[in-house]
């Protein structure tokens, strides 16, 4: 403390050779032989060690005292996070936000528009993949997208080339069927939910390497594998999720209070979307303790297996199928239904949202057609001759 | 067609139906064998297929498996005057029989939310 204030009252008044003064504070703050000695790396050290001292000085004194760091800088960010969440439309990476106005997306990046019907477009047909004997239930494409498994149900599971459409193997097993089939995430694992409940894994070659019994899955269910390729999800009960760590023999459940149709993996993992019997599109977290989140409703589905997927950026929104003809959209974290898309004419059964191209959906339907969506542009100026989709082509799948 | 949700009966006496095998009603689930269909002889049944596994108090009647309710109906049966729905094979469409919403006549309201399912309508699976 003397040094200090001698220092202080008496040595800086004299203004001379201000970087001894320096030197002689910094002994005083960090009295350590090593920042004497090293010369050279003097002026790095005590610079860091001011720093450090302030850093450590801020933890300790209360924000009222001492303003953390950044302070503004980060009440900024958090004010456009919350303007970006609070967006029920926000479905790009390129709009910027301004800091002049609140920032809210129009509905014109939510895809609306039908772009295409069956094959007459941008989007072709490639292969044509025949060899089941039964309908075909489940298509789970390789995590590479170079392979596709597919499922006849109570039948067999065949993987195919993609670039060739050639069948590459076939899985099946003695005495029973395969009702469902999905890939290990890193390409090397194919599983498959079998007719007496249980679930199989083979590896590529088509050797069967494991064999889950018990009430693994049923008749009709859907089959995802999700972590690292150790979590196996499926239905088991009428009113329950299976969600079963093959290493860790661990089991946990998402229970229902209605009958589970069918379910939709996030790409993330983290999520997990159920559909149900009673009209009602259920989100669960399934990191850790599974989670229900929210609830989506308005479309319809009394009869058939009405799939529903995640999509958009960021995966934000959800997207369904319903037996009233048409495609609904929903923004995932509020729940609010934010399109309907009328044009099939037949209950849309499934959709899928395409993972690279948050502006583009694809829907399937009863009138045997397979519809492209994209974004509505009214607003161009031109006078488009955009194909207006249609024009039908009746074909199988 | 889209892929129907459908469900399975425990058995051990299941009756189905007859055009596409689809699981309709459960033998111990009858409560008279001596019903007039449209077609002939009918079962009155206490319940069809629903979502078996839950309890009575989530069981809600506006949401089917297997089987399509109709809209309600006034119809003259000749035990007389009642409100029913028709009831439909979710899967071809066919007519199984109906289910009686509403008896007009005190001494058939036991029949309230039970189902007629017609014989010839139907197939025995486990005898």
């Amino acid at each position: 403390m003397e040094a200090l204030k001698t220092l202080r009252t008496e040595i800086v008044p004299l203004c001379i050779n201000s970087s001894k003064v320096c030197e002689l504070s910094s002994c005083i703050v960090s009295p350590s032989p090593s920042a004497l000695v090293g010369c050279h790396s003097q002026g790095a050290v005590r610079a860091k060690s001011r720093s450090k001292l302030l850093e450590e000085l801020q933890k300790l004194l209360p924000p009222t005292v001492m303003i953390p760091e950044r302070r503004l800088e980060h009440l900024v960010e958090q004010a456009l996070d919350l303007q970006r969440d609070a967006c029920m439309f926000h479905n790009s990476l390129e709009g910027e936000m301004s800091l002049y106005t609140d920032h809210q997306c129009g509905k014109d990046k939510i895809p609306s528009r039908t772009l295409q019907v069956n094959v007459n477009g941008g989007v072709s047909l490639k292969h044509k993949l025949s060899g089941h004997q039964k309908p075909v239930s489940h298509v789970s494409w390789s995590p590479d997208d170079c392979q596709l498994l597919t499922c006849g149900v109570e039948e067999a599971v065949r993987c195919w080339d993609v670039s060739s459409g050639e069948c590459l193997r076939i899985y099946e097993k003695a005495g029973v069927g395969l009702v469902s089939c999905g890939w290990s995430p890193d390409g090397k694992l194919v599983f498959a939910g079998i007719n007496d409940r249980s679930i199989c894994m083979w590896d590529l070659d088509g050797k069967e390497l494991e064999c889950w019994k018990g009430q693994r899955t049923l008749q009709i269910s859907d089959l995802e594998i999700a972590s690292n390729g150790n979590q196996i999800i499926s239905i088991c009960k009428d009113t329950a999720i299976l969600l079963f760590d093959r290493e860790a023999k661990a089991e946990k459940f998402i229970e229902e209070d209605h009958t589970i149709t069918s379910f939709s993996l996030s790409r993330d993992c983290r999520f997990l979307l159920v559909n149900l019997l009673n009209q009602e599109i259920h989100l669960w977290n399934i990191e850790g303790e599974a989670k229900f989140i929210a609830k989506y409703k308005g479309h319809k589905r009394e009869r058939f297996i009405i799939r529903s997927c995640f999509g958009g950026f960021e995966e934000a929104f959800i997207a369904s199928g319903s037996e009233d003809s048409q495609v609904y959209i929903w923004h995932k974290s509020s729940g609010e239904l934010i399109e309907v898309l009328p044009g099939h004419s037949g209950s849309v059964n499934c959709v899928s949202w395409n993972p690279a191209n948050p502006h583009m959906l694809a829907s399937a339907s009863d009138d045997r057609t397979i519809r492209i969506w994209g974004l509505n542009k009214i607003n161009m100026k031109r006078k488009g001759t955009h194909p207006n989709g249609t024009h039908y082509c009746n074909g199988g799948t | 067609m889209g892929r129907l949700f459908i469900e399975s009966l425990n058995g051990p006496k299941i009756f189905k139906c007859k055009c596409c095998k689809v699981d309709s009603a459960s033998h111990d689930d009858i409560i008279s064998k001596d019903f007039q269909g449209r077609y002939g002889r009918a079962y009155l049944f206490k319940n069809v297929i629903l979502f078996l596994p839950l309890p009575p108090s989530l069981q809600c009647v506006d949401f089917w498996v297997n089987i399509s309710l109709g809209p309600n109906e006034d119809r003259h049966l000749m035990s007389g005057l009642h409100t029913v729905n028709d009831i439909y094979c979710s899967s071809c469409q066919q007519i199984l029989g109906w289910r009686y919403e509403k008896a007009y006549e005190e001494s058939e309201k036991y029949k309230e939310g039970l189902f007629i399912l017609e014989k010839e309508r139907m197939l025995k699976e486990g005898w």
